[in-house]
């Protein structure tokens, strides 16, 4: 006998996102899921960015890792509350676990949540956490080929960042090879180049984030 | 594996849901045969998901299951012009505009089709 069934696998998952998503829309947070292969710097960005976010607004970190409160760790003494996920075996975050993050949060006190994915360049994108908004990190040791050879990632960003820029010279960088590629890509998201050593290129994302604020 | 656990989950409720039709005396269904679609967005392997179905299915109604796995194409729609078309897993550029800003409409699904039962004695 063959039963017609018809039906999302994934329906749970996504109804969670959906959740997560309604539970931030009603408390007017903008949440931002931060994904990149690992060591692109996605800690490094936060410990730069929640000290000037804190300035003008609030904002509380849920960072995901297989094992591990290091970096949460690297950002407890910024102000924000931060809440060290650990996926275990998890090479993403899964929106139940983003919901079970939420609940240790005030989301009345806070305007962004910037949610720092598992690093991995290729699960976290199919799933929907219940963010607003990806931001996708490239850092220049990574090489000029990754946007060609992780299409979905950079596809599905609403920004990118081009890190570590300070090694761009050393290691005879070609940008323009990132810009070619992302044309075929994606030519929406703003292609942004930082680097926290030297402390450049940051204003442009500060003033990107800040426009991205929902209420 | 998240994939293959969900996909067992919603192929155990469909058979419980016609539990009464496919029983009879002391016959109990098992599975026989899943069918199911796959987006190219989700950017699974459809050779991985198998052996991870294989894995999950174990001790089952479900052991030794086949899995017939679909995959479906993507289909974009241009923020910019509003032109409908069908990119390719690594290129999104629109074919009127060029641009490569777009809504991606399918591909991201993955959709339990049929599950096909037969009975089992005990």
């Amino acid at each position: 006998m063959k039963i017609n069934v018809v039906k999302s696998v994934l329906e749970a998952s996504d109804t969670m996102a959906r959740e997560n998503r309604d539970r931030l829309d009603k408390a007017g947070v903008t949440a931002i899921n931060i994904m990149s292969a690992p060591g692109s710097g996605k800690t490094t960005l936060l410990q730069k960015t929640i000290p000037v976010v804190m300035r003008s607004g609030r904002c509380a970190v849920l960072v995901g890792d297989l094992q591990t409160t290091r970096d949460a760790e690297r950002m407890a003494d910024l102000g924000a509350p931060v809440v060290q996920i650990n996926t275990g075996r998890g090479c993403h975050l899964s929106p139940a676990e983003v919901a079970r993050g939420i609940d240790y949060l005030d989301l009345s006190a806070i305007d962004f949540l910037f949610i720092e994915n598992v690093g991995n360049m290729i699960c976290p994108v199919a799933f929907d956490l219940g963010e607003h908004l990806r931001v996708v990190l490239l850092s220049v040791p990574e090489g000029e080929d990754k946007v060609a050879k992780y299409p979905t990632l950079f596809q599905s960003a609403d920004a990118i960042l081009l890190t570590k820029m300070d090694l761009a010279a050393a290691l005879n960088y070609d940008v323009s090879c990132i810009r070619d590629d992302l044309s075929r890509i994606n030519t929406r998201a703003p292609l942004m180049e930082v680097s926290a050593q030297a402390g450049t290129g940051f204003q442009e994302w500060l003033t990107w984030l800040a426009g991205q604020r929902r209420v | 594996m998240t994939i293959a656990s969900e996909l067992l989950t919603q192929t155990l409720l469909a058979v419980k849901a016609h539990e009464a039709q496919l029983s009879q005396r002391d016959d109990r269904p098992c599975v026989e045969q899943v069918e199911v679609e796959i987006g190219l967005m989700r950017l699974v392997v459809p050779e991985a998901l198998e052996m991870a179905w294989q894995v999950v299915c174990e001790g089952t109604i479900a052991q030794g299951a086949r899995l017939s796995v679909t995959e479906m194409p993507l289909s974009a729609r241009c923020r910019l012009c509003g032109r409908t078309y069908e990119p390719s897993i690594d290129n999104y550029q629109c074919p009127q505009c060029n641009e490569a800003d777009m809504d991606i409409c399918a591909g991201n699904d993955i959709i339990l089709k049929t599950v096909t039962c037969r009975l089992c004695e005990g």
